[in-house]
């Protein structure tokens, strides 16, 4: 056991924050983010509404048509409008990436809570478990477990599951420390000595801190989420072309751009950019003020 | 024409902006060095000693903002261009910083740092190697050892030496320690004290920064005293010890385990929220009216002397009481 | 040290056997039929009959229990025996490995390189003109690589390169006569668009623990000595930089792997990635099977490489010559 657990993988994890957290220290970056967050959001809500997918026809007449004021993403290869397409794929992306980002971080939270509050034979059980997970690449894992459990499950549950399953131990890592060094903090110590039960230990103290290390979790998994559900889409293995989500219109958009239409391309897979970095930013900005660590730009 | 002072500091001022606010660590130490001279700077932690030699190489970082001058043989500092900068450090200071253990470079031998030392201040690759061996021996160290060890390898007193040697190997005209008895025992601040005198005598002003008052009696020279970033007084250090004029030297002295260890009542000021007036004022067991409203100034005192409290002597009669009185001092108003 | 990496090497066929264990069971625990699988997609028709699929599943000795097909197959592991591969019919899945092995090998060579040169020159320029519109370009440039998808990236790359300016191949490898059975032309778009991703956060890494080292004493004390900026930061502050890197380096190249998979798929190239894709769209799952657990030995190995990596380079980790 010793020798096995010389092998854990460390977990650096931490991209997508890395990259993020100039931006979210700029003034503004975070409102603009949040708006662009909130405005998606609305969109992919109201859709429906907004253009119904009814209204997208095959129109052979219409074919590859640039944006324009009716059609502001252009068309495809069969005149279908783009906007209409991307509005619903959106609507896709952010429901089976939100499903996939709460099981995770819910997923990892249960395992790495339990490792930290029951400690010893447990957590070095869970421990060993974290490594063989933590040794897989997360998109071929995720690739086999989608294939697996595909066409039992369906597209949408399929992907969750896969999200999940490859994203539940950095969550699981961080609330399992967090429950560690909190159970050393001098104010729970005191008060498990003052006598109080396990119970109120854990939701006086343990809680809070855990239910703030899960939400921020789910921010920043959401981008990873994204990655996971478009790119298997884009594979063709994701989200039927019945329900595209933007991955499939991105892989749809290929005809397109042998013919020169760059826009079926560039505004399925621009939303999904801009979503994932101003989640990213959002999850930067809060990493940054749930660890003090990170703050010390101006010191010496 | 008489030749400029080795250093030559007036009214230097440093501010910092922080997050929190604008922190002023240094305001206005007048300060004068010539070739051969000592100066000692003492003061408690966070009185602008580091900031001092920092601003004196112009090696602040980027969120200070300085005033004043600062003059090493005759060339201002403040406002330089960083070329002239680096060929001022290069050719004519040498900075012993503070915290051995972390001024080597760990994943360089010492052989390794001493090439860059040469290289970096253009000696002459076979003499300054030679000079470099010769300043480990002179200090004990074996050359051929230390030049092969990583600087983990060696202890805070070892490391100490090696960044003499290494600061002493282009005979700099001023050399700056900081801090450079850290953690040592009192035979090694000793053997410490008298490496630093020799580079006194070949004729290098020498400006040693410390909040060790015995390492500052080892090497006599003038002491300056600085708190909160003020100089409150400035004299030569063995009268400074024996006679000390402002109230707080006195507090500093009067620390000493072997003068009563009484320690000074309250703590340092926030730098970021300064009081008008003498900095040292709420701390201070003379403290008057007038003493909260303007900083006072300098007043000359014995022969080279300054200090910044106009109500020094009064402060004689009622120290030589304090010393009667120990626990008095202890609980003393604020 | 050597010890060290000794115990860890010995160790690495046990997490592998995890490793192993853990995908089989996976796959035995879902209730998916290969053999209807194949049989459906060799008919054209789901309702193939129960014989039929027996008789396949028999073949493949699928009708033993889970262990047995576990231990059987991770001994024919042992030996170099992948299975039968299904999406290439009748080929051992060793042979379609290694027959696309050279490709990927080129791919996330060339993508390793490119990650690490760039980051590390990209991060240094960064760092050093700190503020300068360089150092914000890098920065936006990163922002950007990070969360664009990689597949959205190489698309418009295509687009652009290949189909707008016609500079470079969309696809494919050009002339097979050539030594790898690929020309180097064809190897830039697949390459840079598939380093991208990891590109950015690597630069910025370097960028930030440079601009971190930089304000240690040592280095401080290096100019102090008179060392110009850009000499103390490449010759004390990157020295020390580099270990984090390694580190860096060794958990998180292996992903590449995952981009690969989208990036093969893009460019048509001849490697795995495209044939993991393939796999998986066919379900064959000993091909997939075998591809995933290549995967995980990538990641383990990367990470023990930094490790070591990481302790021959910091000499307070190696142990002295006593
Ligand atoms: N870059 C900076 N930004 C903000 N404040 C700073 C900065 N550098 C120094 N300071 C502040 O300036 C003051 C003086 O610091 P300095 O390091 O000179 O103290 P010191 O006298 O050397 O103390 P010590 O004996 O602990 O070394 C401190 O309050 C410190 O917080
Ligand atoms: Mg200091």
């Amino acid at each position: 056991m010793t020798a096995f657990g010389l092998l854990r993988t460390p977990d650096r994890r931490r991209p997508l924050t890395g990259a993020a957290r100039r931006v979210a220290r700029l003034p503004g970056a975070v409102q603009i983010a949040t708006g662009i967050v909130v405005v998606l959001l609305l969109a992919a809500l109201f859709a429906p509404w907004l253009r119904p997918m009814d209204t997208v026809t095959v129109d052979l007449g219409a074919r590859l048509t640039p944006p324009s004021w009716s059609a502001p993403m252009g068309t495809d290869t069969v005149g279908r409008d783009l906007f209409t397409l991307v509005l619903h794929g959106l609507r896709v992306s952010l429901l089976v990436s939100a499903a996939a980002a709460v099981v995770a971080a819910l997923l990892g939270g249960a395992i790495g809570g339990l490792a930290g509050a029951v400690g010893g034979k447990v957590d070095a059980i869970v421990m060993r478990i974290v490594d063989v997970f933590a040794a897989q690449n997360h998109f071929l894992f995720g690739l086999l477990l989608v294939v697996l459990t595909r066409p039992l499950f369906g597209s949408v549950v399929a992907v969750t599951l896969s999200v999940a399953v490859t994203h539940w131990v950095s969550t699981a890592r961080i609330v399992r420390s967090e429950i560690l060094s909190l159970r050393s903090r001098p104010f729970v110590l005191a008060s498990i000595n003052a006598g109080a039960s396990r119970l109120h230990v854990a939701r006086r103290h343990l809680l809070p801190h855990v239910v703030q290390a899960l939400a921020l979790t789910f921010v920043l998994l959401v981008p990873h989420a994204i990655f996971h559900e478009s790119g298997y889409s884009f594979l063709g293995l994701g989200m039927p072309p019945t329900r595209a989500s933007l991955g499939n219109l991105v892989a749809d958009s290929q005809r397109s751009l042998l013919l020169g239409g760059w826009w079926a391309t560039l505004f399925p897979g621009g939303v999904l950019f801009v979503f994932c970095a101003a989640v990213g930013t959002i999850g930067a900005w809060g990493r940054d003020r749930l660890d003090p660590r990170s703050r010390s730009e101006l010191e010496l | 024409m008489t030749t400029p002072p080795v250093l030559d500091i007036e009214d230097l001022q440093v501010r910092f902006r922080a997050r929190h606010g604008v922190v002023s660590a240094l305001r206005g130490p007048d300060l004068r060095l010539d070739a051969g001279g000592l100066l000692v700077v003492v003061g408690e932690s966070g009185s602008g000693k580091t900031v001092l030699a920092t601003a004196l190489l112009g090696m602040l970082p980027s969120n200070a903002e300085v005033t004043g001058s600062v003059q090493v043989l005759g060339n201002q500092v403040v406002g330089a261009s960083s070329r002239q900068l680096r060929a001022l450090r290069r050719d004519h200071v040498a900075l012993i910083p503070q915290g051995a253990s972390t001024a080597l470079n760990p994943v360089r031998t010492i052989g390794w740092q001493a090439r860059r030392t040469v290289r970096t201040r253009r000696l002459d690759p076979q003499q300054g190697a030679a000079r470099i061996d010769l300043e480990l021996d002179a200090s004990g160290l074996s050359p051929i050892d230390t030049r092969r060890a990583y600087p983990h390898e060696l202890s805070g007193g070892m490391q100490q030496r090696v960044l003499l040697a290494l600061s002493r190997a282009a005979d700099p005209d001023l050399v700056i320690a900081d801090e450079p008895t850290h953690g040592l025992d009192a035979d090694l601040v000793d053997a410490t004290a008298r490496r630093l005198l020799e580079v006194q005598q070949t004729g290098a002003a020498l400006l040693v920064i410390t909040h060790d008052l015995r390492l500052a009696a080892a090497l006599g020279g003038e002491t300056a005293v600085l708190y909160g970033g003020d100089l409150l007084e400035r004299q030569a250090t063995l009268p400074l010890l024996d006679r000390p004029a402002h109230p707080y030297t006195r507090g500093l002295i009067g620390a000493l385990p072997e003068r009563g260890a009484n320690p000074i009542v309250g703590s340092p000021p926030d730098l970021s929220a300064l009081p008008p007036g003498c900095s040292f004022a709420p701390r201070c067991p003379l403290v008057r009216a007038d003493c909260t409203t303007a900083l006072p100034a300098l007043e000359p005192i014995g022969e080279t002397g300054m200090v910044r409290c106009p109500y020094h002597h009064e402060a004689d009669q009622d120290m030589a009481s304090h010393a009667a009185a120990p626990e008095q001092d202890r609980h003393a108003p604020r | 040290m050597w010890r060290m990496i000794g115990v860890r090497l010995l160790s690495l066929p046990a997490i592998m056997l995890a490793v192993a264990l853990l995908t089989f069971a996976l796959m035995w625990a879902s209730p998916y039929d290969p053999a209807a699988t194949y049989v459906a997609a060799l008919t054209g028709q789901d309702g193939a009959s129960q014989e039929v699929r027996d008789a396949y599943a028999a073949a493949w000795g699928l009708d033993a229990s889970g262990p047995q097909q576990f231990w059987a197959w991770l001994t024919n592991v042992t030996r170099g025996d992948l299975g039968i591969s299904r999406e290439v019919p009748g080929v051992p899945v060793t042979r379609v490995l290694l027959d696309r092995l050279p490709a990927t090998v080129l791919l996330l060579g060339a993508s390793t390189v490119i990650v690490l040169v760039l980051s590390l020159v990209l991060g240094v320029l960064a760092a050093r003109f700190r503020g300068s519109p360089i150092d914000t370009g890098v920065r936006m440039l990163s922002y950007v690589g990070t969360f664009a998808p990689s597949f959205w990236l190489a698309l418009l790359a295509v687009y652009f390169f290949a189909i707008w300016g016609g500079w470079l191949p969309a696809g494919g490898t050009g002339d097979v006569r050539t030594e790898t059975g690929i020309e180097l032309r064809y190897l830039i778009l697949p390459a840079t668009t598939l380093a991208i991703s990891q590109l950015g956060w690597f630069t910025l890494f370097v960028r930030d623990t440079l601009l971190d080292r930089m304000r240690d004493d040592h280095v401080r004390f290096a100019e102090a000595q008179g060392a110009s900026r850009t000499g103390a930061l490449i010759r004390s502050a990157l020295p020390n930089a580099l270990l984090p890197y390694v580190t860096l380096a060794g958990a998180h190249l292996p992903e590449l792997i995952g981009g690969a998979i989208l990036i093969e798929s893009i460019f048509g190239w001849p490697g795995l990635g495209n044939l993991a894709r393939r796999a998986a769209v066919s379900v064959d799952v000993p091909l997939l099977l075998a591809i995933v657990l290549g995967g995980a030995v990538l990641t383990v190995l990367g990470n023990l490489l930094a490790d070591i990596g990481y302790r021959l380079l910091d000499p307070r980790t190696r142990r002295s010559p006593a």
